[in-house]
């Protein structure tokens, strides 16, 4: 508190410390270490990026990350907008329905998009009704993708809302006092102050789905995405320098983009799904 | 807000669109854990069969759940809680390398730090075969939301002023700990603790790499059970979990909504009783009565500063070497503008700053120089009150008292004693956010003298109350003060307060000491331009000597009638005074003639801005009921005895 350091600071300090250092900072050293265990070194890193099968499985990972962040962008915004700006009764009850999925484990997504699009799925039914065929697109990279979107949705509607909420009232009366339509107010003044907002939770979007793994390995898909390579790699091939060099180079990828995110939003965000 | 347009009404039927992606499988799995058959549908009954099933096949795992993540959250809060305070106390390179590295966990998948640990502690096979391996995953994922959610309530509540108003109490390090930071810092803890608790129960990509066949938890279930069960199952078995997360994010809801809430509700406010009213119960009728006969009973300490100074650990440096002796019992007034280093020269003389080398601070004949604070028995008044949220107004001035030693009976009476000086009996059982500004201070005062302290030191206690509420306490704080006859520190900006407050007043520069002395001495000889400035208004103009006068625009004064000014002949000397020693007179009997520039009417006189030399203004008062224009001529005459010299 004041001159010499409090000796009691360091006692309660050290046994966080230590725990994250022989749990976190060790096993992450040795995994790395592990990816360079193998029979070609570090070179491992570059022999995988150039291999066809891994290659395909990063750029199909990322590119399907890619897309689920902008569907969901376009999606919670405009959702995440409308709710912040108008009042209605059962308001609430939808902004619960529509976060309360924040805390499902990825297999609970994959199940929930299993009950929708699956073999028994509720659209599979609709779509027999109505048009004679049973639309099945859970086992595809359509049901992957409805899968993400799930767990996307939620959270990137909680962060755009709460940007929305800060965002100063008189800025916008401000703008009506000049004239400015509804439009021309979300146009040049809500959208603009959002800018850091949708980075970010773009970012956080784009992580979550880079890193996402028990969505996946519900859905059990044919096409792969670099999580469910590195599980296979691992548990079922034994081949652990490559499933940790494979980590890295995920794990990699995730923290630029949250780095990112934390940058432009100045809080720390998780990426779990 | 009132009409809906078509536009509202499509805007809305898509976000119910979205809604319905969401919710509706949930609802489907709802209704197929409680269908006798799914295909068929409702149509087949509903049933508990499921449940049963699945309690039958699945219940170890629940338990696990649950097991583990208590554990983790007791793991959490001992480890998170304490790194937490540690980084907001010290805010260096090194904890907020640890900030940024404890975080990581939650930018990289899990499944890597998963793949991790099995790397590098399979090996120890009693150890990867038990929960305690998943465990040691979950602790490493949620600890940084749990350290984070200390932090940042410990960040938003005056955690600092909290700790130093105990410790000027007298209470240690493990007693300010547990007493007041941890109660204090609940809202971040509860909040932290059910994210954690939440976050536990349903980790899976850490937790379906780390699991054997023996130890598996709910989510791992579910996956099982949605591979290889029938859809009724799983369906089930995901109500469960649905069961066990909504009450847990229903409480998270309720307990971060407050935290977000700021200020305190003006329903809870207690009606505050006329200013005047107080003014004249806050002593008692026999106490009033040896005040008017001037009694001042002396139970103080005197106080020495020996050459004091302070330069700050990024090289500012706050206090230049100076010297103070204030006598037992004496009111001793710092005052000076912002930034000027006196709430520093008070934190010396408290024992929470110590001067730099060879500066030395005695009480009395006791070198105190190395005592820290909480043996230094001051007592101290914040700007902010500091009052513990914690505790209500009876056990805020109690508290001192308990870390004193003193209990029971004893206790009691001095409590009492106290809340009776301040006339703030009634208040006894409030919580600190009932309260007003003005019992806000009294409360403080009474908590810090409760200990009879041996000097008593008030860092701008009245800065945060409106005009007239200040005016009342200024009235009571000095009858108090000449009451109990204590040695006091009292620092201001308000230079009112200092004359009307302070036996003695030291006049702080930036950095440095500008005058000591009484009111009187520093209104009307004040031995700097800044002093003559900062206390009151003083005007400045130009004259010359010649042939035994001062020489003014408008007239001339007799040297020797303005003995305090020195000067050879011819020469240009600058003469100061201060605004009530001129008057607006006829024409001829003045020195200085100009023009009206503003003039503003404040009741009891009305101020003249002068126009002097294109650009500089003088003040002048003028009393009665006179009024001025704008470009109005006027002559003022200057009373000779007010003239001052001043150096710069």
């Amino acid at each position: 508190m004041h001159r010499h350091r409090n000796p009691h600071l360091l006692f309660l300090f050290v046994p966080s410390l230590a725990v994250f250092a022989a749990f976190f900072l060790i096993p992450l050293t040795r995994l790395a270490l592990t990816s360079a265990s193998g029979p070609s070194g570090f070179n491992l890193y570059l022999l995988s990026l150039t291999h066809p099968r891994y290659l395909l499985t990063l750029v199909n990972t990322i590119v399907l990350s890619i897309v689920v962040t902008l569907v969901t962008l376009i999606i919670s915004g405009f959702t995440g907008v409308f709710l912040t700006r108008n009042q209605f009764p059962g308001k609430s009850l939808i902004v619960s329905l529509l976060t309360f999925p924040l805390a499902f484990p990825g297999v609970v997504v994959g199940f929930m998009i299993i009950l929708l699009v699956g073999r028994q799925g509720l659209i599979g039914d609709v779509s027999r009704f109505m048009i004679g065929q049973k639309m099945v697109l859970a086992y595809s990279i359509t049901g992957l993708f409805l899968g993400y979107l799930y767990f996307s949705i939620p959270r990137v509607i909680i962060t755009l809302m709460a940007a929305a909420e800060k965002i100063d009232p008189s800025l916008e009366e401000a703008a009506r006092s000049l004239g400015a339509s509804p439009f021309l107010v979300i146009k040049d003044i809500l959208v603009p102050a959002l800018i850091p907002g949708l980075i970010s939770s773009g970012a956080i979007c784009f992580a979550t789905s880079m890193g996402a793994f028990g969505t996946a390995f519900t859905l059990a898909t044919d096409i792969d995405v670099l999580p469910i390579v590195i599980y296979t790699e691992f548990t079922l091939l034994a081949n652990i320098p490559l499933a940790a060099a494979l980590s890295i180079i995920l794990g990699v990828i995730t923290w630029v983009a949250l780095s990112v995110a934390r940058t432009i939003s100045g809080t720390t965000v998780a990426a779990s799904g | 807000m009132g009409k809906k347009t078509p536009l509202f009404y499509v805007q809305l039927v898509l976000t119910l669109l979205v809604c319905s992606f969401l919710i509706i499988p949930v609802m489907q799995s709802v209704t197929a854990g409680l269908t006798k058959n799914y295909i068929i549908g409702v149509k087949s009954g509903l049933t508990f069969q499921w449940f049963l099933k699945v309690w039958e096949l699945y219940r170890d795992t629940i338990f696990r759940s649950v097991m583990i993540a208590l554990i983790c959250l007791g793991c959490t809060l001992i480890l998170g809680v304490p790194a937490a305070y540690t980084m907001v106390k010290w805010q260096n390179r090194f904890t907020r390398l640890f900030e940024e590295l404890l975080v990581t966990p939650l930018a990289i998948p899990g499944l890597a730090i998963a793949l991790a640990l099995i790397i590098s502690y399979g090996g120890y096979t009693g150890f990867r075969q038990s929960w305690s391996f998943i465990l040691v995953g979950h602790i490493i994922f949620t600890l940084p939301f749990m350290v984070r959610s200390v932090i940042a309530v410990m960040s938003s509540i005056k955690l600092k002023e909290f700790e130093e108003g105990a410790a000027s109490l007298g209470a240690g390090f493990w007693n300010r700990f547990f007493q007041i930071v941890i109660p204090n810092t609940m809202p971040g803890i509860l909040a932290g603790s059910l994210m954690v608790f939440t976050l536990s129960i349903g980790e899976f990509n850490l937790t379906w790499m780390l699991h054997t066949p023996i130890t598996k938890t709910l989510p791992v279930g579910l996956a099982d059970s949605y591979a290889s069960m029938r859809l009724e199952i799983g369906s089930a078995y995901t109500i469960v979990f649905f069961l066990m997360i909504i009450p847990l994010l229903v409480a998270m809801q309720a307990v971060t909504k407050p935290i977000k809430g700021k200020g305190f509700s003006e329903k809870n406010m207690i009606p505050e009783r006329k200013s005047e009213e107080l003014a004249e119960n806050m002593i008692s009728p026999t106490k009033r009565t040896e005040l008017k006969n001037g009694h001042r009973s002396s139970s103080g300490t005197s106080l020495l500063l020996e050459n004091c100074s302070k330069t700050f650990l990024d090289g500012t440096r706050a206090l230049q070497p100076f010297n103070l002796t204030v006598e037992a019992g004496e009111t001793v007034v710092i005052l000076g503008p912002s930034g000027c280093g006196k709430t520093t020269l008070l934190r010396i003389i408290a024992g929470l700053e110590s001067s730099d080398p060879p500066g030395r601070v005695f009480f009395g004949e006791e070198e105190v120089s190395d005592v820290p604070i909480e043996r230094r028995n001051v007592g101290m008044v914040f700007q902010s009150y500091a009052l513990f949220p914690n505790m209500n107004v009876r056990e805020n001035i109690a508290y001192g008292l308990k870390v004193h030693g003193f209990g029971g009976k004893d206790l009691e009476k001095r409590v009492n004693e106290m809340l009776d000086m301040m006339k703030v009996g009634e208040l006894r059982d409030r919580r600190i956010d009932q309260l007003s500004g003005g019992q806000k201070q009294r409360v403080a005062l009474a908590r810090a003298i409760a200990v009879r302290p041996r000097v008593l030191l008030m860092d701008e206690p009245l800065t945060a109350l409106d005009a007239k509420l200040r005016d009342t306490l200024r009235m009571e704080i000095d009858s108090l003060l000449r009451h109990l006859g204590i040695t006091s520190i009292y620092v201001t900006h308000d230079q009112a307060e200092a004359m009307a407050l302070g036996d003695r007043i030291v006049v702080m520069e930036i950095a440095k000491v500008a005058q000591v002395g009484t009111p009187r001495q520093i209104y009307f000889q004040p031995q700097s331009r800044f002093v003559a400035d900062f206390v009151g208004t003083i005007n400045r103009i130009f004259c010359r000597i010649q042939a035994g006068h001062l020489l003014l625009p408008a007239g001339t004064i007799q040297l020797e009638d303005v003995p305090q000014v020195q000067g050879g002949e011819g020469e240009e000397l600058e003469i100061f005074f201060r605004p009530e020693h001129a008057e607006v007179t006829e024409k001829g009997r003045g020195q200085l003639r100009s023009t009206v520039a503003a003039a503003f009417f404040m009741g009891d006189h009305t101020r003249l801005l002068i126009d002097w030399n294109g650009g500089e203004y003088l003040t002048i008062e003028a009393k009665g009921n006179q009024t001025f224009s704008k470009g109005q001529e006027v002559e003022i005459r200057i009373d000779p005895k007010a003239l001052l010299t001043l150096k710069v």
